[in-house]
């Protein structure tokens, strides 16, 4: 999933400073999962930036709602209405969700109220790990299903490199080295010959250097 | 100078009622829950809204919750509760926890006095 986090409250005051009505609008997907925008996140953060508002002397009307999802057109409909009665809208999804807001509505005044971080598992509770970066040009099938990109903290398609030590990674010592850990699977079920094939430099273009990415299913597609 | 407090506890920690209270030269908001695993961060921070310069929560000693880990789970509401407070530039300490004997009014009554007493340091300061 998308894992996010809260913005500080000071920095979304600021986005707000010049409004008296906003509509702290969270997202039942992906942040609502890993506890940064979704139902339970709403009512804290607004309440929050109502308490610090009535502290300044300008006290602020919050409205709170949450969507299916943010990022879908169907979903987002109802928000013209919604919106109607606020001066701008804290959007708890992440980036996804704002911008698809700010280009359906350019009406409406749109910030974020979450930093968008990582690709993520939720390996225990309150925790979240990066698993994937969308790199579009997939290589975990070489890999023992272990991602190199997202789990190096150099990125490296040839590692370990030499400052892993003890299986460790140097750069965060409580990280395991992703290329040990690649290079052990491999090991235990005799497919190291997978690390001794050459593959060409890997195509960056699909990880976003090319531009925004789009997919397209032609037999989905209306019309 | 009036000064505000609120209190939000599990239900099984006190058998407080208004006499007690009067005893507190302030306005008391109480607010009870079947368990302080219920008391949520946006609680808490709704009771500053309403005007309570420090804020109590209380639940059951670990090993008498009911609910196994209520209070324990409400602790870390209050931690919650405080970071944020912080970041709007509010003293964390104005938020505070207690695990408290079941039924016991007594130290109930305790922390109540020492959340008036972090109320009017607060409210000296402001």
């Amino acid at each position: 999933m998308i894992i996010a986090e809260r913005k500080p409250i000071p920095k979304i005051l600021r986005a707000i400073e010049p409004y008296e009505r906003v509509l702290v609008l969270g997202c039942r997907g992906c942040v609502a999962i890993c506890s940064a925008g979704g139902d339970r996140e709403v009512e804290p953060v607004a309440a929050a930036l109502r308490l610090a508002r009535k502290r300044s002397g300008r006290p602020l009307t919050t409205g709170e709602a949450t969507l299916i999802r943010q990022c879908d057109p169907e979903y987002l409909a109802p928000l013209r209405e919604m919106a109607q009665d606020y001066e701008a809208v804290v959007s708890l999804a992440c980036g996804v969700g704002v911008n698809l807001i700010a280009d359906l509505f350019p009406e409406i005044r749109v910030y974020p109220g979450v930093d968008t971080t990582f690709y993520g598992a939720n390996p225990a509770l309150g925790e979240w790990q990066e698993k994937c970066r969308g790199c579009g040009d997939c290589i975990l099938d070489i890999t023992a299903g272990l991602c190199p990109i997202a789990r190096c903290a150099k990125n490296l398609l040839n590692g370990p490199c030499g400052g892993s030590q003890g299986g460790r990674c140097e750069i965060r010592p409580e990280v395991p080295c992703v290329w040990h850990q690649i290079y052990e699977r491999l090991s235990e079920r005799g497919e190291l010959e997978r690390l001794m094939k050459f593959f060409p430099a890997k195509d960056w273009r699909p990880a976003g250097h090319g531009g925004p990415r789009q997919r397209k299913r032609e037999d989905l597609q209306l019309g | 100078m009036s000064v505000t407090i609120g209190i939000l506890c599990c239900h099984y920690t006190n058998q407080a009622g208004e006499e007690d209270f009067r005893l507190i030269p302030g306005t008391v908001i109480v607010k009870r829950y079947p368990c302080s695993g219920h008391i949520e961060v946006v609680d808490i921070l709704k009771t500053f809204e309403e005007g309570a310069e420090a804020v109590l929560v209380a639940g059951c000693e670990k090993e008498s919750c009911h609910n196994l880990s209520g209070s324990s789970r409400a602790e870390k509401k209050v931690l919650g509760a405080r970071k944020i407070l912080e970041e709007i530039g509010l003293e964390g300490e104005r938020v505070r926890f207690a695990f408290l004997p079941r039924l016991d009014t007594g130290p109930f009554m305790a922390e109540v006095k020492k959340t008036f007493e972090t109320a009017l340091k607060m409210k000296s300061k402001s």
